[in-house]
């Protein structure tokens, strides 16, 4: 094994997020990009000079994973289908695969960014300099995100409005038979863009409506455009923390008022503490007995002009296991599935006509064994340079006092920034 | 304590093996599939547990060589409702299904807070099963038979919403006469 050149180098965040952009820009970088003052912020990531790949398919063992990340030094980053998930969980489909269940990449160098500093890590000391001076040499400005034009004709939909709302009604129907306690509904919004650029939506995005997990990333002729606000499941040093969503409130007029109602409804906290429940289940088939915790029940934040409820649920990695073992037990994360996890995956297989893709799959950054990062990849569009095809989805937890049009508006609400991104 | 785990597909199974955990000192407990159920070993166990699931218990035919066995048998939720269609009783659909909430009863001789998450409800208890406590609109929340060694609870023991819910495995084991 190789060891790895690191430099630090003290950034402004507005100075790394240029860099990284400039990099996704010039050179195909791969990014994820967090932003300060959200529950999940994590470490920015840019990766370049890709050296070594993991394209899943459906003969892709965890163990292949664990091989690739484990087995050279160096992070690994990339996105792990919702598709993928349906196979670990032995959900049966019959729908065509559009893409690779999942890719991971290693990189010549890496950079980090947290807390005012930028760790570069890479395979020569020359690159490491050479990346450290380019870095310094950027100036210290946001990068330029001018919201590209959208074509007037409307996207197509998986499920437009009837077909969403009569999806609701199905689910409630399934809850009321007992074979699901909540369920995720989603639709696919599809929509040729010629010419688009993706990077700037991106960009521009995130500009305008900062989360905690953006994530950039070419695969093939895909461009996936990650607008997460969510965590899935972080491990530090074998301390997990998973930080489910669930609840949404439109965030108009008073703050602390809105807050409270969402706080103070039973629908949305119910939502949540069966979420909060399964994702406890999730972590602890690796988790020390005694060590599985829940923290900051039902606390808030602000993110796409939305207020979203979630909680912290802490564990203790098994020293027997490592973060992949973990990974991939709970995946796909609960909060985009629904409870019983697996039954609910079967009939979102029947209900929904699209596959979810990486949409409600994981951005991750696996470390080492014992350290990694990972978003639910919701807020999430796929642009195909080939087709010029920009998919892009949402979904709303379906309970049993669910109203269909109700639902099918929140969707709306989430798919917005993608919709009508220069009216948000 | 030697315990098998019976898994239902269910989404809470890994909380109920961890509170199991923290309820019994010194316990091993072993889960496996419902899938798997018909080569699972039962003869050395000590006590059996039927885990919560999706669906209603005419979903699940295999749990003939459990109720033979002849081993004290815990059910929560759906495993609750096994049980009692074992007994001869029945299971329908609860009016307005509860999930994710808490709701307060009395038994053993206090309030309990526990967690709810059901749509089915058993509607007749099964020949021999003392229902041990119901809720104040009278949904049934446990029942059981000490002759027969077995004990259900509706409600969610392993739930972060129950407050204290080694309570109730305390109870169980009370009742099934393990301790």
């Amino acid at each position: 094994m190789t060891s790895l050149s690191t430099i630090s180098v003290s950034a402004s965040r507005k100075r790394f997020d240029r860099f990284g952009s400039e990099l996704a820009r010039t050179q195909g970088a791969d990014m994820l990009l967090s932003t300060d003052g959200f529950p999940a912020r994590t470490e920015s990531l840019v990766g370049v000079e890709p050296v070594a790949e993991l394209i899943f398919t459906d003969k892709t063992t965890p163990d292949d994973a664990k091989a690739f990340c484990f087995g050279t030094p160096g992070l690994s980053f990339g996105f792990i289908s919702y598709d993928y998930g349906m196979l670990l969980r032995g959900v049966v489909s019959a729908k065509k695969h559009g893409g690779p269940l999942g890719h991971l990449r290693k990189y010549a160098a890496t950079i980090e960014f947290d807390n005012g500093a930028a760790r570069i890590q890479a395979r020569s000391a020359s690159l490491a300099r050479d990346l450290a001076a380019a870095l310094e040499r950027t100036p210290n400005a946001d990068p330029a995100t001018a919201m590209p034009a959208f074509p007037e004709t409307p996207p197509a939909a998986s499920l437009d409005r009837a077909g969403y709302e009569a999806g609701v009604r199905e689910t409630l129907e399934r809850i009321l038979s007992g074979h699901t306690y909540q369920l995720n509904l989603s639709t696919r919004f599809s929509r040729r863009c010629p010419g688009l650029d993706p990077l700037a939506l991106l960009l521009a995005l995130r500009r305008r409506h900062p989360a905690p997990f953006y994530a950039w990333f070419s695969s093939g002729p895909k461009r996936i455009l990650s607008t997460s606000p969510e965590r899935f499941l972080r491990v530090s040093d074998g301390q997990i923390l998973s930080q489910p969503i669930k609840g949404t409130a439109r965030l108009e007029g008073d703050r602390t008022v809105a807050e409270n109602l969402l706080k103070d409804s039973d629908k949305e906290s119910a939502e949540l503490s069966m979420i909060v429940d399964l994702i406890r289940n999730d972590i602890s088939a690796n988790s020390e007995y005694g060590s599985v915790r829940v923290e900051n029940h039902k606390s808030v934040f602000a993110v796409d002009n939305l207020l979203q409820m979630y909680s912290d649920v802490r564990g203790t990695l098994r020293p027997d296991r490592d973060c992949l073992d973990l990974f991939f037990d709970a995946f796909p994360g609960g909060s985009i599935t629904g409870c019983p996890k697996k039954r609910s995956m079967e009939i979102i297989e029947e209900l929904e006509p699209h596959t979810r893709n990486v949409y409600c799959g994981a951005m991750a950054v696996i470390r080492d064994r014992r350290n990694m990062d990972s978003s639910i990849a919701i807020r999430t569009a796929i642009f195909d340079v080939e087709t010029e095809l920009l998919d892009f989805f949402a979904g709303s937890g379906i309970v049993v006092d669910s109203d269909p049009a109700r639902e099918y508006l929140e969707t709306l609400a989430k798919a917005e920034k993608f919709l009508s991104p220069e009216k948000t | 304590m030697n315990i098998l785990l019976i898994d239902n597909d269910d989404s809470f199974t890994r909380n109920l093996e961890h509170l199991l955990a923290a309820s019994v000192p010194g316990a091993t407990i072993e889960v496996t599939p419902y899938a798997r159920l018909k080569d699972a070993d039962l003869e050395t166990r000590e006590l059996l547990v039927i885990s919560p699931g999706p669906g209603a218990p005419s979903e699940y035919l295999g749990y003939d060589r459990v109720f033979s066995a002849e081993k004290p048998i815990l059910g929560v939720c759906l495993g609750m409702q096994i049980i009692n269609e074992r007994f001869g009783g029945r299971t329908g659909r609860l009016h307005g299904c509860v999930h994710g909430k808490t709701d307060t009863l009395f038994m053993d001789g206090a309030e309990r807070v526990v967690a709810r998450y059901h749509s089915l409800h058993v509607t007749e208890p099964g020949a021999g099963l003392n229902v041990l406590a119901a809720n104040r609109d009278g949904i049934i929340m446990c029942l059981g038979s000490r002759t027969q060694r077995v004990i259900g609870c509706q409600f969610h023991p392993e739930s972060f919403l129950s407050r204290d819910g080694g309570w109730f495995i305390d109870f169980a084991l009370d009742y099934l006469g393990l301790r």
